[in-house]
């Protein structure tokens, strides 16, 4: 075989500067978090399937690079750190202090269609915080891990930093109220902004689709109404805190995290999410940077009662988005 | 300044009618002839006027999805095929074409059957076999699909139909419609975000002139 430098699609060595600089933030952001009070964990690269099964969705499934071992068993490689602490961790709770806070770095491996910017190796700095709280957008678990996520992601270069904040189950009422059990596919419309299909449903829903929160939050049943506003609340705090993040509400972007079962199979990879939602962008590009939220739920089928909340950021994206946009003005300055 | 891409081809009389009614000169576009990036400043732009790409339709969803462009038209069957994670707030009311099975028997595979199916779009045409009862091996071509099914290349072909006219020229016949086809404004996250006022401006604006809903 003749030897060359080319790597499988969607991998990517980084040498020389590019590692410097990888190696750089990750070491800045893992200073920061053990300051935060995170302990770091590191976690194997390869894992058993099967006790995946139950918290895996048709999405994540579709990504995973997985095989049978030599002594027959069904393994993967790691594809998402959440769910593989969570099951690590679930056995051993009654036997650790809560709360717990935990930090990790490394790659996760997902398959995806070759296509810019869409890799098939992360490197992902994350963190996960478990046993303290209730629910979203009071003090609890959710605020602080947002924090810390906003205090990473500044460490960055890339500006400017827009942070998208929701909740799982937001417009479930809504959704079932429009459309029956139809509501999933009317979900995945909002969260394109599919204007027509939004209008044709609802006032309301076609509100949510252009600013992404409804006039007044009694809109959206008793116990959502409830939930934004406390959202509201910690969003006023943290963009004051924060003030060259831009911090907005997105109740349409989130729409297919919904939680009752009748609007199943909506949510994507990372369906176990159960309370406050976020996701970053940063930089010119079109693609997240990082996502994080609550998700005791995830504990819940694993068989333990905990609150839990986390996020992670994929490095390499983050960096990519310092470059600014080249201007046409600056191109047809270097074509003279 | 928001940056839209713009299709080369034959969706660019469509979208550039539609920019218009907006209040969006089109002008320096069609005056520009070879030239693939340009501005459109002026009164009545949203926000401080826009930048605009041309590019090929195949290319468009990949620098819009990437945050090249923060939007672009695109035709409905590209974004099929193409996927990726993009917002499509509305569809041009002008444009529409259907994305169809045409043969040179004028029926559709027996079921049982195994055909050879020609196409630009395999992943949509992989999707739409899986559900049928007759089974296919999707060929992969780049233009002229239509001679497929006339060579005896393929028994069959998914291919765009406007008028009808190519088909009935070359003795083939229109077996199935598979879906209505419209140019469709796409949006990235991330740029939504960022200059939701100015793209609701400009959605709105087509919408009051009825060239999108």
């Amino acid at each position: 075989m003749r030897i060359t430098a080319a790597l499988p699609t969607g991998m990517a060595a980084l040498l020389f500067d590019a590692a410097r600089r990888r190696r750089e933030m990750e070491g800045r952001m893992a200073g920061e978090l053990a300051a935060a009070g995170y302990s770091e964990v590191i976690l194997p690269v390869l894992d058993y399937l099967e006790p995946y099964e139950p918290i895996l969705s048709s999405a994540s499934r579709g990504e995973l690079y997985s095989f049978v071992g030599r002594g027959g068993e069904l393994l993967a490689l790691r594809s998402d750190f959440t769910p593989m602490l969570a099951r690590l961790l679930a056995p051993r709770l009654p036997s650790l202090e809560l709360p717990l806070r935990l930090f990790y770095r490394g790659d996760v491996v997902r398959y995806q269609d070759e296509r810019a910017g869409r890799q098939r190796e992360f490197y992902q700095v994350g963190a996960e915080l478990l046993g303290a709280g209730d629910d979203a957008g009071s003090r609890d678990a959710g605020p602080e891990v947002l924090r810390v996520f906003l205090r990473l992601l500044s460490m960055g270069e890339a500006r400017p930093i827009r942070v998208v904040l929701g909740f799982a189950g937001a417009l479930d009422e809504v959704l079932l109220g429009a459309a029956g059990e139809a509501g999933a596919e009317l979900a995945a419309a909002l969260a394109r902004r599919e204007r027509r299909q939004a209008g044709d449903a609802s006032r309301l829903l076609h509100r949510l689709v252009e600013t992404g929160l409804p006039e007044d939050p009694a809109e959206l049943g008793a116990g959502a109404a409830g939930k934004l506003r406390r959202l509201l609340a910690v969003r006023e705090r943290l963009a004051a805190e924060f003030p060259d993040v831009g911090l907005s509400v997105d109740l349409a972007e989130f729409a297919p995290q919904t939680l009752d079962p009748r609007l199943a199979g909506s949510g994507g990879r990372r369906s176990y999410y159960d309370g406050l939602v976020f996701r970053a962008y940063a930089g010119q590009r079109g693609l997240p940077v990082g996502a994080g939220g609550r998700y005791d739920r995830l504990f819940h089928t694993l068989g333990a009662e905990v609150s839990a909340a986390g996020f992670s950021i994929d490095l390499e994206r983050l960096m990519d988005g310092r470059a600014p946009r080249t201007t046409l003005a600056a191109a047809a300055g270097k074509g003279r | 300044m928001i940056r839209l891409a713009l299709p080369k081809g034959r969706n660019l009389p469509v979208v550039t009618a539609a920019l218009a009614a907006a209040g969006v000169d089109p002008a320096p576009i069609e005056q520009g002839e070879r030239r693939l990036w340009l501005e459109l400043p002026g009164e009545g732009l949203p926000g401080d006027g826009l930048e605009v790409l041309l590019l090929k339709d195949w290319d468009l969803p990949l620098y819009v999805e990437y945050g090249v462009a923060d939007c672009g038209f695109v035709g409905t069957d590209v974004l099929d095929e193409m996927g990726g994670d993009l917002l499509v707030p509305v569809r041009l009311t002008a444009g529409h074409s259907r994305l169809s099975l045409i043969g040179r028997r004028g029926d559709l595979p027996e079921p049982g059957s195994q055909v050879r199916l020609a196409t630009k779009y395999p992943r949509t045409a992989r999707r739409l076999v899986a559900e049928r009862s007759w089974g296919a091996e999707v060929i992969k071509l780049s233009g002229s699909i239509e001679l497929a099914p006339l060579l005896d290349l393929a028994e069959i072909a998914l291919d765009i139909v406007q008028t009808g006219r190519t088909l009935e020229e070359n003795h083939l016949a229109e077996l199935e419609v598979v879906a209505e086809v419209a140019p469709c404004l796409v949006v990235n996250r991330a740029s939504y975000q960022q200059h939701r006022e100015t793209l609701n401006d400009l959605v709105g604006r087509m919408e009051a002139a009825e060239v999108a809903r």
